[in-house]
């Protein structure tokens, strides 16, 4: 519960937030709490919401919070999967969602200026009459923002030949901690100094709030070609996985799912994945049409190898659109399931994949919980979803323990915590299985040279304690969930 | 964006009331918060607030829920949904969005204020065929001699000024119609209440497509007057309730029902829900979109008998009332009768509502005009002259800002064989 100091304190910053926001700076409790949690399990309100519209409201908002030492944090569409738009210690949120405006398309350069809040798939929509698309496509990309991209680094299933996001970020307009604004990068080709932009993409919130950023325009391919490759046992499937590597092809896309998330897939979309499969491939082909037709021969003929059951080649763009429609629904759709779902991210070596995902069905079977597999095989990308019923007593427990153990067995496997996802609150704690002491120290550093106050998105990826490396197990607190 | 949204007066609780919703934990606890839903949500989408997305709404509804009461934040964001359901088609949990607003909005019609009494006499006024005539024709005169604007300004009682904002944006009403005539006994033509009091001409128009199919059509006695849509949207769901037995004892026997209005149709086909009976069962399994009926016959349509330029078809883009698209399903047919004369043209907004919402746009003019704005430009993005729209409340809120929006048959009717008189 709040104190009446607390009580106190949060009126007067409201009063400086109004003088600057007027009616969107918000405090009632209803929308405190809606903007309580992001796509992950649960959190806590913050003190306040704040609107803006302009990156001039963006850098008053920083410089009010400062005055008031009070905590801020960026907050996009909501679907980040980490806790990394979860408000910790009564801050202040920021949502970007209100500054949604292509400012600029620039095909000559192929860059385009967009605001934060300007959501992905309505980019590449704005850019498609251009032949132009944004790359990183992350599977809730209808819905999440630029600017979340930009925060997370945020991949996706055509990440795996066109990289990640923070290939596709060119510069970066940044409301620093200081309540400063700067530009990080730039349009040339090469621009000077440290790459200050790199740095920023993938922090999480934790160095500043990007209000505008050049995000570069990667042409659509003269020729796309979909396959669905079913199998009868995953390790079939992985291998293909592995083989398919080897044989010398970068698919643009090269997903997995088990039997079931193909289920609970197929419920939705209705796309003719089979049900009665242990897993399915979708791999996507993209270039110039003699590339991809070789391409396809290419994928049969390994897939044959590893005795697929099908090999299912969509026809045009709408079989296509249907099947990618069915991945990027997946996780939502686990709601057919259970009411409740919690969505990991690791990678691991494509060649230890078989290994690790039955290694999550035996953890999520010790604990009595549900898996589901749909994944970026491509790049070792898991993607273990735990299914449950928040409503059981004692499952928040279990699935924490589950989550802990896969995180675990992922990095056992020689590989990391998070592929796209990011650390947030979800990860932090674990970050002491994959970095030294003196890693973390090194980061916080960084960190603290953008950020000496500690306002920015505070406790989230970096445990504190790195400093003085006594602690990685901080109290996190009360009612948030990580 | 930035404009839309801010509220006028703060939303901080001015007082807590009870409030017990009938909706069951387990339905409350299928929606993930995903968020899927919030770029197919249209308040969303011109506001940018998780208060006015369905994820939102949802959660707020489990919060009063739990508590058992409710505060005018609350009602202020609950009344705000236009209920398109355009998140049901891209919730990948398949939750029953509509079904909880309904109830939401049920208990508050209830066991609240919600609806104000003028409001409550004008929705009741909708299943009274005679009044509604004589009023729409009173509206026609008074519109044209500016006699609202004087209500409003001699009339200081607040139902007189209630009235007079309720039909400050009304489009002009006709002052005098013809009659219908029935043609046969094949299948029934649903004629609704303000559609028949204000567009007649589009029933006259649908009913030549359908007697152009083959088929004769019979016309509903005066007491199926009005399906309940709109009672539905507003929470009076015992007025819906109603309203269906009569227009289920109007609409005899075992011919189709046919319905020319996306959102009476919605309605009509959900009366097995609403009354739990097998005859309403029996009957909403009748009802049918006129161009889900007219689709499995667009074979027997004649051909096209005006002297347009075959080589070169008239464009006509689709706007998809979220009615037929969204509740109904029953989208992709008005193409195949569309398609037979002149070449569609999509939108490329997924759909999107355009704000209308029955009385929505009446009721949150500023959130519906927003709305409309995305809905203009995706229909201006396609270039196309004629906009076919196949449900009255869509129509009147697009032609409002002159665009030429017509029922798709309206188009199709002018493009049949003359007939004899």
């Amino acid at each position: 519960m709040a104190s009446e100091t607390d009580d106190a304190a949060d009126a007067a910053l409201l009063a400086d937030l109004r003088g600057v926001l007027g009616d969107r700076a918000r405090d009632n409790d209803f929308e405190r709490g809606l903007y309580s949690r992001d796509g992950s399990i649960e959190g806590s309100p913050p003190a306040i919401v704040c609107l803006p519209t302009s990156a001039e409201e963006v850098a008053e908002i920083v410089r009010i919070c400062r005055q008031h030492r009070r905590p801020f944090l960026a907050r996009g569409s909501g679907t980040g999967l980490a806790g990394g738009a979860v408000p910790v210690g009564r801050p202040v949120v920021v949502a970007t969602s209100k500054m949604d405006r292509i400012v600029e398309i620039d095909t000559a350069n192929r860059i385009a200026w967009v605001e934060p809040g300007v959501l992905n798939l309505d980019l590449s929509r704005a850019l498609a009459p251009k032949g132009f698309h944004f790359a990183p496509d992350p599977s809730s990309q209808q819905v999440c923002s630029i600017g979340g991209n930009i925060a997370n680094n945020s991949g996706g299933p055509h990440c795996l030949a066109y990289g990640v996001t923070t290939a596709h970020i060119s510069a970066l307009e940044v409301v620093l901690p200081s309540g400063e604004t700067t530009v990080f990068g730039g349009v040339d080709a090469e621009p000077p100094g440290f790459d200050l932009r790199g740095l920023f993409v993938g922090s999480e919130g934790t160095m500043g709030i990007a209000t505008k950023a050049a995000v570069r325009l990667t042409p659509n391919a003269p020729a796309v070609r979909t396959l669905l490759l079913d199998f009868d046992d995953v390790s079939e499937g992985s291998a293909a996985v592995s083989a398919i590597i080897a044989a010398g092809l970068v698919p643009s896309a090269l997903e997995m799912m088990d039997q079931r998330a193909i289920e609970i897939v197929e419920a939705f979309a209705h796309a003719g994945y089979p049900t009665g499969a242990a897993a399915v491939l979708l791999v996507e082909l993209d270039g110039l049409p003699g590339g991809v037709n070789a391409g396809v021969e290419i994928v049969r003929e390994v897939a044959q190898r590893h005795h697929v059951g099908h090999v299912r080649v969509a026809a045009d763009d709408a079989e296509r659109a249907l099947l990618w429609k069915g991945r990027k629904n997946a996780f939502g759709a686990v709601a057919r399931i259970k009411p409740d779902y919690y969505l990991h991210d690791t990678v691991v070596p494509r060649s230890r994949l078989t290994e690790v995902l039955e290694k999550v069905y035996r953890i999520a079977d010790a604990y009595g919980l549900i898996a589901v597999n749909v994944f970026h095989a491509g790049d070792g990308n898991l993607h273990p979803i735990l299914a449950f019923d928040r409503r059981e007593p004692g499952v928040d427990e279990r699935v924490k323990a589950a989550g802990r153990d896969i995180v675990a067995a992922s990095i056992e496997a020689g590989g990391v915590l998070s592929g796209e996802h990011g650390i947030g609150l979800e990860k932090r704690d674990y970050m002491g299985m994959l970095f030294s002491a003196h890693d973390m120290y090194t980061q916080d550093v960084v960190r603290e040279t953008f950020d000496p106050d500690g306002l920015a998105n505070p406790l989230k990826i970096i445990p504190t304690g790195s400093r003085c490396s006594d602690s990685f197990h901080q109290h996190v607190p009360e009612g948030a969930w990580v | 964006m930035s404009t839309v949204g801010e509220r006028s007066g703060s939303v901080s609780p001015v007082g807590t009331f009870p409030l017990q919703l009938d909706i069951d934990s387990d339905t409350l606890a299928s929606c993930v918060a995903c968020g899927m839903c919030l770029p197919h949500c249209p308040t969303y989408r011109v506001t940018g607030e998780e208060s006015a997305s369905p994820r939102g709404r949802i959660a707020l509804m489990r919060d009063v829920a739990e508590r058992g009461e409710a505060d005018d934040a609350f009602v202020e964001f609950m009344d705000a949904c236009i209920q398109c359901l355009g998140c049901e088609t891209a919730c990948p949990a398949g939750v029953h969005y509509g079904h909880m607003m309904e109830a939401t909005r049920e208990a508050l019609a209830t066991q609240t204020r919600y609806q104000p009494r003028v409001r409550r006499l004008a929705y009741r006024a909708l299943g009274m065929p005679r009044l509604l005539g004589l009023g729409s024709r009173l509206l026609g005169l008074s519109q044209r001699l500016g006699l609202m604007r004087l209500v409003a300004l001699v009339g200081r009682a607040r139902p007189f000024r209630q009235l007079a904002a309720m039909t400050a944006s009304l489009p002009r009403v006709p002052v005098r119609q013809s009659p219908l005539t029935a043609s046969g006994d094949d299948v029934w033509l649903f004629t609704g209440c303000v559609m028949d009091a204000w567009m007649r001409d589009t029933h006259r128009a649908v009913q030549s497509v359908i007697e152009a199919a083959g088929a004769g059509v019979a016309l509903p006695p005066a007491g199926a007057s009005c399906c309940g849509s709109l009672h539905l949207h507003a929470g009076l769901a015992s007025d819906t309730r109603r309203l269906a037995r009569k227009v289920m004892a109007a609409l005899p026997g075992e011919a189709p029902i046919l319905i020319d209005s996306a959102g009476c149709g919605a309605t009509m086909k959900e009366y097995g829900h609403l009354l739990g009976t097998d005859e309403a069962r029996r009957f909403a399994a009748r009802v049918q979109d006129v161009h889900e009926w007219l689709a499995a016959r667009v074979d027997d349509l004649p051909p096209d008998a005006s002297d347009a330029d075959s080589s070169t078809p008239l464009q006509v883009a689709v706007q998809d009332p979220c009615h037929l698209r969204h509740v109904q399903q029953a989208h992709l047919p008005v193409r195949t009768v569309l398609s037979r004369y002149f070449e569609v043209v999509e939108l490329d907004d997924e759909g999107l509502c355009c704000g209308a919402g029955g009385a929505y746009s009446q009721q949150h003019p500023e959130v519906a005009g927003a709305v409309r704005e995305r809905k203009v430009a995706a229909i201006e993005r396609t270039g196309a002259s004629v906009v076919a729209s196949a449900n009255p409340g869509c129509t009147l809120h697009l032609r409002a800002v002159g665009l030429d929006v017509r029922h798709p048959l309206e188009i199709v009717a002018e493009h049949l064989p003359a007939r004899e008189a």
